[in-house]
């Protein structure tokens, strides 16, 4: 079979955005560039059609705004219909910074910062909220916020483990908010397009599904020697824990990721990428409410089985060059593979033919704007939390499989690994008191 | 070395240990065993919270009286839990009840919360006592573990103290009541459900826990929550208006549709889109009619959110209705309309429209015609050429571009005749994008059709004739490229001039192209054509596979003295960059004294310099690298030239 791959570029770093590229994503939106998308909420229905008065912006309250968490909270900002009135960081030197962006933006002083989030919840001029701490306090602060009647776009991985996974989906259906995970790829035109190509029957039957996982190692979580502990106002060490286990102030720990890898029971492991590119595997699987049925690490890689047949495989290398988190479909007739420069290689090049948008860059605005809109229709986002559960929950046991360098087969209906206790003890951890979810 | 980190050392050593062992599958009683031993000894706080991570996977009730103790102990007490909320077997319940009777503060809330992750039933009399603590925290974990354990006794605690417990505490308490009503429903007695759902949307609550509780009651009511539902899509209130979007989405049966789409026509023009769209999302074939009459007439927000949903939910049955939105003059409507076309599903909407083009007129038959070409409905093709020379403008205009994007190579010959009997320029602008277009998919097959264009005396048919056929390529096209540029109209001349100095980027294969630049570097009618050839001239050296590296070396140094202005002195670096040799070095330290270049001169010598070629001497290579790194503004340069150097 002839393949075509089309050009590539050099990877840029999450998040980056080029000089100029703001206007052209807006004028992207406007054009309608997501025509891949299966959701469209007119402007028009949700009231945002021209100028937007203050009574009518939705409020936001940013929590943990460190290098991503800024990124992020940038695109909320440039949207008209919002108006972020509050910022939480537990380090003083980013909860100023967040603020001086929220203020510089409104041209006034009125953004509030606090220390403890706890106080951001508890006000109820705040519709929803942005989460970017580190992992550690995902799930935690995004069933906190719901609870507290708030809307939440939480970065990604969104969980811990597959209890918070469950418990992240349980709440919001409970509580009737809307959640949108920060794994903004399900709102580019090039990864929906792919998606399109395998549920529409383009590629045949669904073969091999393979996800860039970012990373296949797991461990067990540490504790690194004492140092001084920071006054509170520069570092609130207890809320920096927040539900993690105890263990004493040492400023390597600050970097939310790196706690995480040593922050969970099995940290580090596939959830770095795999939340976004399992997530796109899951979707092109239509297995938004479930996960594969079977974990395997096989010679560096993660083979895992959907209850359909349709294989999984994580791996780390063997990507054509398409930019960071590739995907690949492959279907009895055909494959599809593209990565963050919004390009494809595929098969034949008759399957890329209504591609749509190229959108390189992997730019959180659409993901954005699809959370403001589902914040006013009360409908599902895209990533909503039943499909960032399940996603998470694949990304999980794939873990637990690696952990315990063995097969595990899983039972998406109960929950459970079959028959491995030990598998099932690593389903969930208990979070330091008083934090529950 | 200090104590801690001897500690953390001794801890990395410990998981060394154990994630080797659970690789090998060491025995698990052994390994509990050394655990157990950790917890027992005086070992570091860093270590026995390890070993607590690890008694949660490998440890059985044996380990419960070692971690027991820990629960009271601030460092360790929520590393303890992480192993007692999963080990099997009632030891670990019994201990995290026995905590619950002993600690305090934080402490205990902690113990309270894994009991409630355990389900343990046995605790709901302790819990029902800690739900009057003093203390709200305390309290407030009592009420929710409650909820996680559910049951009779739970829910009557519940509902009690949804009036006698502390404000504090009340969020909580309903939260363990919204919970015990899910036990009930679970359990299938969803009368019991709506008694507590219903007693706490009534009750002074938050006002988030009295909508999770209207949520709770109209879902466990099924259908007899259909009343509940409305009223809240009615509320003035946001909250409630928003819980009854959300649950307009859940509540399932035909009769919610219907009610749902019958309450459409009863709330305020601002709320009916989010209804319909709340409708779109209920997967039930009876949306569809609400959706299509939306679609059909009442306010436009109305209309153009209804048009938008049939991109999921419509079908063949859509498009008259779409067809009329998309002609009736409103340019909004319109756009939306017509987006939706496009990209209704189905073969049967591609037949549908294809069917509908040959009678259709004016703004119907243009509107058609775009969705032809958006669709690429090949059956419709016909159709369009035959609208190319429409009387209607509009129409015209989407029959040429449709051809752009379906015209295979006779539509190459309809295109250049509609192009000779077309004066506008504008129109003709098109019609070339068009033709461009479709000769770019044909290839050689289009050179027939185009040839006559390179006849003709219009100065601007001719020039279009000539970018056609560079989009081909070969010998015929270059061949009427390079009679243009010899004929007699000047401002073909200068337009071949510049097809020409591009093609060996488009066509490399084309290897006449070099000596037809080459004649016109030195031969070329102007300054300007002599400089386009030169530097087309230098990008076919490079390109050409077929010459050797002495051979591109050479040819530069024939035309070095022509070489005079930056743009072709950085042409000739690139050249000579690619093409190592004694001879190129030499070139170029001499371009390298051009300020306007030099840093890329330098870069190139630094890439031939630092490698052994044949005939180069190991001296001549040394001393250019030391003008490079002496001489070069550029860290890296020099930086690169030093490390060559130093290899030599």
């Amino acid at each position: 079979m002839k393949s075509v791959t089309t050009k590539t570029r050099n990877n840029l770093p999450e998040g980056t955005i080029r000089p100029g590229r703001r206007q052209f994503l807006k004028t992207a939106m406007k054009a309608g560039a997501l025509l891949a998308l299966p959701q469209v909420i007119p402007s028009s229905a949700l009231g945002k059609a021209g100028a937007v008065a203050p009574s009518e912006r939705i409020t936001l309250g940013a929590i943990g705004i460190g290098g991503r968490g800024s990124y992020v909270l940038g695109c909320f900002l440039h949207e008209e219909d919002l108006q972020c009135i509050a910022v939480c960081d537990v380090r003083g030197d980013r909860r100023k910074r967040a603020k001086d962006m929220a203020d510089a933006r409104y041209g006034n002083h009125d953004c509030t910062a606090y220390i403890d989030m706890r106080e951001l919840l508890a006000r109820d001029d705040i519709d929803a909220l942005l989460i970017a701490t580190g992992p550690n306090w995902h799930a935690t602060a995004s069933i906190m916020a719901a609870k507290a009647g708030k809307d939440v776009y939480c970065e990604k991985p969104c969980t811990k483990n597959i209890a918070q996974s469950l418990a992240l989906a349980d709440v919001f259906r409970r509580t009737g908010r809307v959640f949108q995970a920060g794994t903004q790829r399900r709102s580019l035109p090039n990864f929906a397009y792919a998606v399109e190509l395998a549920h529409s029957g383009r590629l045949g039957q669904l073969v091999t599904l393979h996800a860039h996982p970012g990373g296949l190692g797991t461990s067990v979580s540490g504790w690194l020697p004492a140092e001084p502990e920071p006054p509170r106002d520069q570092v609130d060490w207890d809320a920096y824990l927040g539900p993690a286990a105890w263990r004493p102030y040492n400023r390597k720990l600050l970097d939310g990721f790196n706690f995480e890898k040593g922050g969970g029971m099995v940290g580090g492991g596939c959830l770095e990428w795999g939340s976004h590119c399992v997530d796109l595997c899951q979707w092109a699987n239509q297995s938004d409410d479930t996960a594969p049925v079977e974990y395997e690490p096989v010679n560096g890689q993660l083979h895992a089985r959907y209850a359909n047949g349709v294989k999984l495989v994580m791996r780390n290398d063997g990507w054509l060059p398409l930019g960071s988190c590739p995907v690949r479909y492959e279907g009895t007739t055909g494959w599809v593979e593209t990565g963050d420069d919004a390009e494809f290689g595929a098969s034949s090049p008759d399957l890329l033919t209504r591609r749509g948008a190229k959108i390189p860059g992997y730019p959180a605005d659409f993901h954005v704007r699809d959370f403001l809109d589902c914040v006013k229709s009360r409908a599902q986002t895209r990533a909503n939390a039943d499909a960032a559960c399940w996603a998470h929950i694949a990304c999980h046991a794939a873990n637990v499989a690696l952990f315990l360098n063995r097969k595990v087969r899983f039972d998406p209906q109960k929950c459970e690994f079959i028959g491995d206790e030990q598998a099932n003890r690593l389903r969930s951890e208990a979070l330091r008191e008083p934090w529950r979810i | 070395m200090n104590v801690a980190n001897r500690h953390f050392i001794g801890l990395v050593l410990l998981i060394a240990v154990l994630a080797a062992a659970a690789a090998v599958g060491q025995d698990q009683a052994t390994k509990q065993r050394e655990l157990i031993a950790v917890l027992q000894s005086n070992a570091a706080s860093a270590e026995k919270a390890i070993t607590c991570k690890q008694l949660a996977i490998y440890g059985t009730e044996e380990a419960v009286p070692s971690l027991m103790p820990l629960l009271a102990d601030k460092e360790l007490a929520s590393w303890a839990r992480i192993a007692l909320e999963v080990i099997p077997g009632p030891a670990a319940d019994e201990a995290l009840r026995e905590a619950m009777g002993t600690l305090q503060g934080r402490l205990l809330v902690g113990a309270i919360n894994s009991i409630g992750v355990r389900r343990d039933a046995m605790a709901v009399d302790g819990l029902v006592q800690k739900l009057g603590d003093n203390d709200a925290d305390v309290a407030s974990a009592a009420a929710v573990a409650l909820g996680h354990i559910g049951g009779d006794r739970a829910a009557k605690a519940l509902l009690q103290a949804l009036t006698r417990s502390p404000a504090a505490a009340r969020s909580a308490v309903a939260e363990g009541g919204v919970l015990c009503a899910e036990w009930y429903l679970a359990k299938d007695q969803p009368a019991e459900a709506v008694r507590l759902y219903d007693a706490i949307r009534q009750a002074d609550v938050p006002n988030q826990r009295r909508l999770e509780a209207i949520r709770g009651a109209i879902l466990a009511r099924k259908s007899g929550g259909i009343g509940l539902l409305i009223e809240q899509l009615e509320s003035a209130d946001k909250g409630r208006f928003g819980i009854g979007l959300r649950t307009a989405r859940e509540l399932a049966g035909r009769d919610v549709t219907e009610a749902l789409a019958a309450e459409l026509d009863r709330l305020s023009p601002e709320k009916r889109p989010l209804l319909l769209l709340a409708l779109a999302d209920r997967n039930d074939d009876a949306v569809s009619p609400a959706v299509l009459r939306a679609a059909q007439g009442g306010p436009k927000s109305l209309r153009i959110t209804a048009i938008n949903i049939l991109i999921r939910l419509g079908d063949v049955a859509c498009v008259p209705t779409l067809l009329a939105a998309a002609t009736e003059g409103d340019a909004e409507l319109g756009k939306a309309a017509q987006e939706t076309l496009s990209r209704l599903r189905g073969k049967e909407v591609d037949a549908d429209l294809a069917a509908r083009l040959p009678d259709a007129k004016g703004k119907t038959r243009q509107v058609l015609i775009e969705l032809a070409g958006q669709r690429e409905i090949g059956a419709a093709l016909p159709a369009i050429v035959s609208s190319i020379e429409d009387a209607d403008a509009g129409v015209r205009g989407a029959a040429i571009q449709a051809v752009g994007v379906l015209g295979r190579d006779q539509q190459v010959a309809d295109l250049t005749k509609l192009l000779q009997k077309t004066a506008g320029s504008a129109e003709r602008s098109s019609i070339e994008k068009a033709l461009l277009a479709v000769t770019g998919r044909s290839g050689v097959k289009s050179v027939p059709h185009l040839l006559p264009l390179t006849k003709s005396s219009d100065s601007s048919l001719h020039i279009i004739g000539l970018h056609a056929l560079a989009v081909v390529g070969g010998t015929e096209a270059l061949g009427a490229v390079k009679a243009a540029i010899a004929g007699n109209d000047a401002t073909v001349q200068d337009e071949a001039v510049r097809i020409l100095s591009t093609w060996p980027n488009n066509w490399p294969e084309d290897t006449e192209a070099g000596d037809a630049l080459l004649r016109l570097t030195q031969s070329g009618a102007k300054m300007s054509h002599q400089v386009l050839a030169l530097r087309g001239y230098l990008q076919h050296v490079r390109g050409n596979t077929k010459l050797s590296n002495n051979q591109k070396v050479a040819r530069v140094m024939d035309l070095r003295p022509q070489i005079k202005r930056p743009e072709e002195e950085r042409l000739a670096i690139a050249v000579l960059g690619e093409a190592p040799s004694s001879d190129s070095l030499e070139l170029l330290t001499t371009l390298a004294q051009d300020p306007a270049v030099a840093e890329e001169a330098y870069s190139a010598i630094v890439k031939i310099a630092g490698a052994e070629t044949p005939g180069l001497s190991k001296e001549q290579r040394q001393q250019a690298l030391r003008m490079v790194a002496e001489k070069s503004g550029n860290n890296g340069t020099k930086r690169r030239a030093r490390e060559a150097l130093s290899k030599i």
